[in-house]
């Protein structure tokens, strides 16, 4: 029996998401494998594997990179070397390489995540890691330690200046600026590397899945402002508990723009199918940005991307929901 | 807390992107560079260049292989649907030197003899249900076997087209139900006795914003001037 998820509904009030729950399943059990593979290394309380990326969001494909990263409860120290140098042998081979920029591929600092939020310590590394801990990921090895910690952030988040019926104001702030900072990052990377590799696919991401991220974390934060101070923690954890997609399917479905998320979704299931047919991903990879515009492929992802933004943009704007849009999105 | 429905709103000008189609322009017919410029007063942001007969078509292609600045995010073309002399294999020949720029291409299924043939095209085709004139592609029966054909193709959904065959507006919403999945964008309009565009009339109006309240996330071109009240 198919388990009963928001997305799973959603699918089953149109013709489905072939490609998604296609992913979600290579997924899952590429997670049992991997599982089962690094059994061997034995737990210990004080370390975790985890995955992020499309693992994290039930999205993997075969062209998918490991983002992967070792989590340690504790300073750096002993056993850490040791730990990462007997996961690159499982993770990360060749073509799977986690991106270039050092996020993932190492180990994170728990003190690191939820020590230093805002400020000269808060760098893009950190800022990526932490919000990627709570949006997407997925845990190889010791699910309870991914789980406290993860719940540690949000306690941080959630500290005593949340208000009954109010969003989380610092927790809302960091999902955006970590939004905010993806966009002005790619700009960033396009003005120092003009002949950047992979500039095609990159943009794509950032119009699709990237946006679907975010649009995951600022929905739950913004649906928090339904309840009072004792529950707003117990909705986060659950809703941060569930897929991406899983969250985004919810606030369709609860707010009735069914017709939107049918369209949001199957844009998204396209824009998977297409990530997963190693030509168009080896096109989209090897396209350089003067060609972009001209590429059929490239805008039929810019027509997916903004189809899907249309979507959201309705859910936020067209419901209930744009109350909460209104009074604490902007400013 | 229900949702905010676009059906609680007075008016279609009330929607965004709300653009225009160049089919009704009659006066600056033929001059694509003029007929642009006046869908930039209803939107910059939308707009479909409708050249309904053969050879607008071809001046269409002449005109967009000259590079011309369009701002729109969203471009529609309408496809030749009056008196088609090309076959389907030769009119896809033609759609395919459009430019990538161009989003959507409308197409009237009843001219379609082999929907197959226009699945090299694949998203950008658009599907439009038909009127109570036509013989074909007017409900989601009818249209069904087109999109079967062209699973990749999207829906033009002519909200006047279905009030035509069914003023309870209950076809409309089939439609939807059917395909809701591959709207594109939606045409509104009225339409006098004899299916011919018009601008929207204040009852239709009415009857209209509860159907198009489930197509809020797509754009809606104007295939008549807006009514001047």
């Amino acid at each position: 029996m198919v388990e009963q998820t928001a997305l799973n509904r959603l699918a089953e009030m149109g013709s489905g998401f072939p490609n998604l729950l296609r992913a979600r399943a290579y997924t899952e059990a590429s997670l049992e494998s991997k599982r089962r593979e690094l059994a061997s290394l034995g737990e210990d309380p004080d370390f975790a594997v985890i995955m992020f990326g499309s693992w994290g969001r039930g999205e993997l494909s075969s062209g998918s990179d490991d983002d992967w990263a070792l989590l340690v409860d504790g300073p750096p120290g002993e056993g850490v070397e040791e730990r990462i140098s007997g996961l690159e042998g499982s993770l990360g081979h060749a073509e799977r390489k986690p991106g270039a920029q050092g996020v993932f591929g190492g180990p994170v600092f728990c003190d690191d995540l939820i020590g230093n939020i805002g400020l000269d310590e808060d760098r893009n590394q950190n800022l990526t890691r932490r919000i990627l801990l709570v949006l997407e990921s997925v845990a190889i090895t010791n699910p309870e330690l991914h789980g406290t910690v993860r719940d540690r952030v949000l306690e941080v988040y959630l500290d005593q200046s949340i208000k009954d019926f109010r969003p989380p104001r610092f927790f809302l702030n960091d999902v955006v600026r970590y939004w905010r900072t993806m966009c002005v990052d790619f700009v960033g990377k396009e003005r120092r590397e003009p002949e950047g590799e992979k500039w095609a696919i990159r943009n794509a991401k950032l119009r699709t899945s990237r946006k679907m991220l975010f649009a995951s974390g600022l929905l739950p934060v913004l649906l928090a402002a339904r309840f009072n101070r004792a529950q707003i923690r117990g909705y986060l954890r659950e809703q941060f508990s569930l897929l991406p997609s899983d969250r985004i399917a919810e606030a369709f479905l609860e707010f009735g723009a069914i017709d939107a998320g049918l369209r949001t979704f199957r844009a998204y299931d396209r824009w998977l199918g297409m990530l997963a047919d190693a030509d168009l991903r080896a096109e989209l990879e090897a396209l350089p940005r003067e060609d972009a515009q001209g590429s059929r492929v490239f805008r039929d992802v810019t027509r997916l991307a903004e189809e899907l933004e249309a979507g959201l943009l309705t859910l936020l704007f067209d419901t209930d929901l744009y109350l909460q849009v209104r009074d604490f999105g902007i400013f | 807390m229900g949702p905010l429905l676009l059906s609680e709103r007075k008016s279609v000008r009330a929607h965004h992107p709300l653009g225009a189609s160049t089919g009704y322009m009659d006066e600056q017919r033929g001059d694509w560079q003029r007929l642009v410029e006046e869908t930039l007063f209803i939107s910059p942001l939308v707009a479909e260049l409708a050249a309904l007969t053969e050879p607008e078509f071809r001046s269409l292609i002449a005109y967009l292989d000259t590079n011309p600045m369009l701002p729109y995010r969203y471009l529609s073309v309408h496809a030749p649907s009056k008196d088609r002399q090309l076959s389907d294999r030769e009119l896809v020949e033609l759609i395919g030197r459009l430019p990538a720029s161009v989003d959507a291409v409308v197409i009237h299924p009843d001219t379609i003899s082999e929907p197959e043939a226009y699945a090299s095209l694949g998203r950008v085709v658009t599907i439009e249900n038909m009127d109570s004139r036509k013989e074909d592609g007017r409900d989601a029966v009818e249209l069904d076997r087109f999109f079967e054909a062209l699973p990749e193709a999207g829906f033009c959904f002519d909200i006047a087209h279905a009030w035509s065959l069914d003023p309870s507006m209950e076809l409309a919403v089939s439609l939807l139900d059917r395909f809701a999945e591959r709207l594109r964008h939606v045409h509104v309009s009225s339409v006098s006795g004899d299916c011919v565009h018009a601008p929207l009339t204040a009852e239709h109006e009415r009857l209209f914003l509860p159907v198009l309240a489930r197509c809020s996330d797509v754009p809606w071109i104007l295939e008549a001037p807006l009514r001047e009240d």
